[in-house]
């Protein structure tokens, strides 16, 4: 069988990592007896992967006949979801969210605590008694009423920290989706490479 | 007019239909029922669809399966052959579909 077709089955293989071995096997078989149906027609290895679809539409249509048959939540189940998705490179399902929610807050509460803390100086320094300001509460390690002036300093370096932290926090995410992008596209360019043999 | 999306509901129900009335005469391998539904647009259905839901017919107990080599030289096949079981689900499928045709007709007559 030509390579890229063999590439094509690893690859279903690869997403039905947890479906038991004995079935995955038979799968595979029956898959292989129809590529080699489908070559023994005249049809060329383009032509068939074409037909087959995506290695993971594929395996996803198999998948979820085995995920139905089975009712309720198992843990099974999640483990199959779970291989496939690690395949599929679905972890930026989780990844991306986590990165997108921490680095914008992080940035704005970054902003915010130095602002607070000076309110919160000018406030005491002056006696201005600005309303809701007595809520404002500088706490370190369990250490309250700092002198107006300390608090602020303190307010002023979290917040510098608390800042880059969200800075970091969004140039990994940025890092991760172009990493991913390039993982995507050196694949892609690997498979033109076998279809070219 | 696109009747794809109508089309495929259509499709679904009634490719299990047809797949079993097919395998009740005598066993099939998967290529050849892909080979046989391609002869009709509307029951035209890739490996992708045939291949699972032979599958799972396997798994629910209508069908049975074995492999057998060829003789072409190309690699051993899967057949699929209907069991008691499979017989009896056809049979209720049978019935269904023909309330199916009387009650359209039926109203297709009003």
């Amino acid at each position: 069988m030509e390579k890229v077709l063999e590439t094509y089955l690893e690859k279903v293989e690869k997403y039905l990592k947890r479906v038991p071995v004995s079935e995955r096997t038979d799968i595979l078989k029956e898959i292989k007896s129809g590529i080699c149906e489908l070559q023994n027609n005249g049809k060329n290895p383009d032509e068939i992967i074409e037909r087959l679809g995506k290695p993971g539409d594929l395996a996803k249509a198999y998948l979820a006949d085995i995920l139905s048959e089975e009712k309720g939540v198992s843990w099974n189940k999640f483990l199959l979801v779970c291989a496939f998705y690690s395949v599929a490179g679905l972890s930026g399902m989780f990844i991306i969210p986590c990165l997108g929610i921490i680095a914008p807050s992080f940035i704005f509460f970054g902003a915010a605590m130095p602002v607070l803390g000076f309110i919160k100086m000018v406030d005491n320094v002056f006696n201005l008694n600005i309303p809701y300001v007595e809520n404002i509460n500088v706490c370190f390690n369990g250490i309250e009423n700092f002198n107006p002036v300390l608090g602020f300093a303190i307010t002023a370096l979290s917040g510098i920290l608390l800042y880059l932290a969200g800075r970091g926090a969004w140039k990994l995410l940025l890092l991760y989706c172009r990493k991913t992008g390039s993982i995507k596209r050196k694949l892609q360019g690997a498979d033109c490479g076998l279809q070219d043999r | 007019m696109n009747v794809d999306s109508w089309k495929s509901q259509i499709k679904r129900g009634t490719l299990e239909f047809c797949i079993l009335l097919m395998i009740s005469k005598r066993p099939y391998y998967g290529y050849e029922i892909i080979n046989k539904l391609d002869k009709w647009d509307v029951l035209s259905a890739k490996e992708s669809t045939i291949y699972p839901l032979l599958r799972r017919l396997l798994k629910d107990g209508f069908l049975s399966s074995f492999w057998q080599e060829t003789t072409e030289g190309l690699p051993p096949r899967k057949y699929y052959s209907i069991t008691d079981k499979g017989n009896e689900y056809l049979a209720a499928m049978e019935h269904e579909w023909s309330n199916l045709l009387t009650a359209v007709e039926g109203i297709k007559g009003e």
